[in-house]
């Protein structure tokens, strides 16, 4: 059971950071409070009792988003239900509502936020490898003498390790800024025990941009998630794909590959299986999204088999 | 703790209250607004009981500090529909069956409404991805799914309204959809269950549970808790004025730990407090002293020489032997062909009813104990209370609370004693609420059981003996262990006449959590070493598994392993049945290679895919495209 004593819901920016920096240790930031509250349950952290709680929905300044140079700055207060519902959002992030539309339910989609996601560092937080896969940076903000003072951190770097990130006491993330791909197909593969509500045991994020003619990869970014402390950007089969012809064969043999990238040391062979599938499906499926492009294959699925 | 004032619109009617900041949507709905038809199924986002609209938004308000609800709209499942009446989703529901207990069915309308609200249209892909945040345990999905298409259909206008009304039933109500009488009550949420009563003074209660699987209590210090402001009492097993020990056939475990603990969230002690948060403050502030001691977590290792005794009683720590035997064993196995021997052994299961255990207990003006909670079993607690509590049995009443699903978990009296002392002690109603953890670690589990298995078999398919020794482990304490052992041995052999028999089946203590009755009281684990068998002898025979069924069925005049003469018979036309609905290609189980034309029919579920919603927002995007 979570109690406190105070719950904070600032509206401006500057409040919120004031508020913050102010607040006795043990407060905390809340967004959408889905991974607070069963956090504080019998058999986690069990019942828990905290000073303060600093709401961040009601800051207009993290509402919204807006387009920046090929790049879409997310304000924090983005949920996951947005990638679902959001045509724009969903046209320039295509990898987006497919991990969405796998992350929790209907309901939880409604509180949870993107950067609670990434905050909260999980190894399988299923965001992690999307926004990997979308170059994607961390916005925070803090009071500097007074002033608003922000930085950016990429998100591979930002994420240290299962609950660590480079986030300092004082900061609040306040926007999350990703690659806009619009003519990009998308996928998100992801396995856990049922349909909604799961979390991932391993999860994968690809982008898959073919050429006019839809026979070369022009370009493609994969991301793993839930193989090892850290999301893994994979730089190497990137580049093994990159400018080349689309062909099965090719990639089951960069599929194959990424078992090597299985760093977890719970259930490893399963994971390995489980990723090579993943890279594979990922591809595949990112090719089929690609809405403007008939994608023609060199070979056919059993040429690539034998 | 200085309050917090929330104002917000509550089904169309504004409301102001000053409330504890710490309360969850949830808490402030039904403890500050009585409106308990939104429940708490889980309080950790997984079961979608507590689905509220939020400024039309469905969200669960498990999960949803209350301060974030204020200014807000928010709808509950009262408000859908006025007093007295019903939405065309409720109609649906009550008209398809789709209710149950009716524990999940405030969430689960509350889902489908949602569904239609964001998509009129929604096929029937959208609308289980749209319910998929909501789990139910007991009426299935199909139904739930049914209801969900029909009211789609009513609403945009391509059913008629009748199809809501009542089915005319003609001669036989065999076959006929007959409607529940408590549906209405169900998907309106206006059913109170045990968690959503409220007596005037009413005090909450919270258990302190054992961390070790067998130790001994040395001391337990409960003064600091009592001294506790807002603490009414605290109780432990000293406070039990009759003879204590309760269960199903063995009254083997008392109201609260006594002496010992012997599983992991055995109750030790409990508090009584005014309110939810004091109460568990106070348990932190109880003391106890344990000595460990060498626990048992294998049934084998039960059974051997030199084990730990986990009951005095129970030396041995067998729970209960049953004994089945016919024939002559040893000459049936003799007569065989070909002998077939195996292991098997299924786990523990949960049953994870929606609703976790509550109850209220209180004591009336004629010195009356009063137990209200949804067991299963009320006769027989009440005869067992009487004896704890030493009372007259015209001095202890129990009232079945409706029960927000069971399968046999709620047979078992394991929190009705605790109410019970602590309204005796505080002549205050009391309620106790567990949360689901609590549910998950205190209550009984399906006996997880290991069977040996003998075969001998003729060559052609006649079974001419069968060995059966089933090991299961009853953890901690008897409850309903015996029974299940009883049912597991007079169904062990299956639906087969089998002349030479010899069965066993065996509980033992150990000290994981306990094992009670489960939907077919050990008949599952039976027939799956059976049926497994079954199968495992049609393919050493090279013989279709229906054909060496069928040969040896029980038919009228048949005599069951506990020898009765059977006067009617049906396995050959459910084998029949199965047979054809499962369109089964004849032949020995193992040579069916790609073309099974048995997989994958019009009526197999398929493989989970998600995104119904993605794929039509991308066709509707391509049509307005292509429009423009
Ligand atoms: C039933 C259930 C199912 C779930 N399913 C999934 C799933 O499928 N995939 C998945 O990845 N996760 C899942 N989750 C976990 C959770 O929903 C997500 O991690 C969610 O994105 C967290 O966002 P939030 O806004 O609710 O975070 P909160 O719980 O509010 O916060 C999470 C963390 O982030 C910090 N934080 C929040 N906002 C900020 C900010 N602006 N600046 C700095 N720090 C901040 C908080 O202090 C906290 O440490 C599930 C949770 C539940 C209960
Ligand atoms: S989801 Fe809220 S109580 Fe289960
Ligand atoms: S009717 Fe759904 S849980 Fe009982």
């Amino acid at each position: 059971m979570l109690t406190y004593d105070t719950y904070h819901m600032p509206t401006t920016l500057e409040e919120a950071l004031t508020i913050w920096a102010a607040s006795p240790e043990g407060s905390r930031l809340v967004s959408g409070a889905t991974d607070i509250l069963p956090w504080a349950r019998e058999g986690r952290a069990g019942d828990v009792h905290l000073p303060e709680l600093v709401d961040v929905t009601r800051i207009s300044e993290l509402n919204g988003y807006a387009f920046e140079n090929g790049r879409v700055r997310l304000g924090a207060n983005t949920v996951y239900q947005d990638f679902l519902t959001d045509r724009v959002l969903m046209r320039n992030l295509p990898c987006m509502p497919y991990c969405a539309i796998w992350f929790a339910d209907d309901q939880i989609r409604e509180q949870a936020s993107l950067t609670g996601n990434l905050v909260n560092a999980s190894p399988v937080a299923d965001g992690t490898p999307a926004v990997v896969a979308l170059n994607g940076e961390i916005e925070l903000a803090r009071l500097e003498n007074g002033e608003i003072a922000r930085r950016r951190i990429a998100v591979v770097d930002f994420i240290e390790g299962p609950g660590r990130t480079q986030i300092a006491r004082d900061e609040i993330a306040t926007a999350v800024i990703l690659d806009t791909a619009s003519g990009y197909g998308g996928s998100f593969q992801k396995v856990g025990q049922r349909r909604s509500l799961v979390i991932s045991v391993a999860c994968c994020a690809a982008l898959v941009k073919a050429d006019h003619t839809g026979r070369i990869f022009e370009d493609v970014r994969l991301a793993l998630g839930g193989v090892g402390p850290r999301p893994i950007r994979m730089y190497d089969a990137e580049r093994a794909l990159r400018g080349e012809t689309i062909s099965h064969a090719l990639i089951d043999k960069v599929a194959r590959s990424a078992a090597e990238l299985v760093g977890s040391r719970s259930r490893q062979d399963y994971r390995r299986e489980v990723v090579v599938n993943f890279v594979r499906a990922a591809l595949q499926d990112a090719l089929a999204d690609q809405s403007d492009v008939e994608i023609k294959f060199q070979d056919t699925r059993e040429q690539a088999h034998v | 703790m200085s309050k917090l004032k929330i104002e917000a619109e509550v089904n169309g009617r504004k409301i102001t209250r000053e409330t504890e900041p710490h309360k969850r949507l949830l808490d402030f709905l039904r403890d500050d607004l009585n409106l308990t038809g939104t429940k708490e199924g889980c309080g950790a986002g997984e079961c979608g009981t507590c689905s509220v609209f939020v400024d039309g938004k469905l969200v669960k308000s498990c999960l949803m500090p209350v301060a974030k609800a204020s200014g807000a709209r928010i709808e509950t499942i009262e408000g859908l529909a006025t007093p007295g009446e019903l939405t065309p989703m409720q109609r649906a529901f009550h008209k398809t069956g789709a209710s149950q207990c009716g524990y999940c069915i405030p969430g689960m309308v509350m889902a489908a409404t949602s569904a239609l609200r964001e998509n009129p249209a929604a096929d029937i892909e959208e609308i289980k991805e749209r319910l998929g945040g909501n789990i139910c345990r007991c009426t299935g999905y199909t139904k739930i799914f049914e209801a969900v298409e029909m009211a789609r259909s009513v609403i945009a206008g391509d059913l008629p309204e009748t199809v809501l009304e009542e089915d005319k039933v003609g001669d036989s109500y065999i076959g006929a959809n007959v409607r529940r009488l408590d549906a209405p009550a169900k998907v309106s949420g206006r059913l109170k269950y045990a968690a959503d009563m409220k007596l005037p003074d009413m005090l909450q209660m919270q258990v302190l549970r054992s961390p070790h699987a067998h130790a001994r209590i040395l001391s337990i210090d409960t003064s600091e808790a009592e001294a506790m402001d807002g603490v009414a009492c605290v109780i432990t097993s000293d406070d039990v004025p009759g003879t204590d020990g309760f269960g199903v056939f063995v009254h083997d475990q008392p109201i609260m730990a006594r002496g010992k603990v012997r599983h992991v969230g055995e109750a030790v002690a409990a508090v009584a407090a005014e309110d939810l948060v004091t109460a568990r403050r106070a348990l932190s502030k109880i003391k106890v002293e344990y000595e460990e001691l060498p626990g048992l977590f294998d049934p084998e290792d039960a059974l051997k020489p030199g084990a730990p005794v986990i009951h005095d009683y129970a030396p041995g720590n067998v729970v209960k032997h049953i004994p089945v035997r016919k024939g002559d064993i040893d000459a049936g196995f003799a007569a065989a062909d070909i002998v077939l021997e195996d292991d098997f052994s299924t786990q523990q299961v949960e049953h994870a009813y929606l609703e976790p255990e509550a109850g209220i207990a209180y004591v009336d003006p004629d010195d009356v104990v009063v137990v209200i909670s949804p067991s299963q079993n009320i006769t027989h607690h009440r005869h067992m209370l009487a004896e704890i509590i030493a009372k007259p049995i015209n001095k202890v009443r129990f009232i079945m609370s409706p029960v927000g699903g069971g399968f046999g978990g709620k047979e078992d009296m394991i929190y009705q004693g605790m109410l019970a002392l602590a309204a005796m002690k505080t002549h205050r109603p009391v309620q106790l609420n567990f949360t689901r953890e609590e549910s998950l670690i205190a209550s009984a589990k399906r006996h997880p059981s290991r069977v040996h298995y003998k075969m001998g078999l003729k060559w052609n398919g006649r079974i001419t003996a069968i060995e059966f020794n089933m090991l299961s482990d009853g953890g901690a304490y008897g409850m309903s262990s015996e029974g299940v052992m009883r049912k597991a041995a007079i169904l062990s052999c299956g639906p087969y006449e089998v002349d030479n028999l010899k069965v066993d089946t065996t509980a033992v203590y150990t000290n994981n959590t306990p094992s009670g009755a489960f939907r077919t009281f050990g008949g599952m684990q039976a027939q799956f070493a059976t049926e497994s068998m079954m199968d495992m002898a049609a393919e050493a025979l090279d013989m279709d598994p229906f054909e060496i069924r069928r040969l040896n069925m029980m038919k009228i005049g048949a005599k069951t392993h506990t020898q009765q003469t059977l006067e009617t018979a049906s396995l050959d036309r459910v084998l029949d049945a199965a047979e054809t609905a499962s369109r089964w290609e004849t032949g020995a189980p193992n040579v069916r290679g790609a073309k099974r034309g048995d997989l994958n029919g019009p009526d197999t579920r398929k493989p989970c895919t998600l995104g119904a919603r993605i794929k039509a927002e991308t066709k509707s995007k391509n049509d307005a495209e292509r429009v423009a």
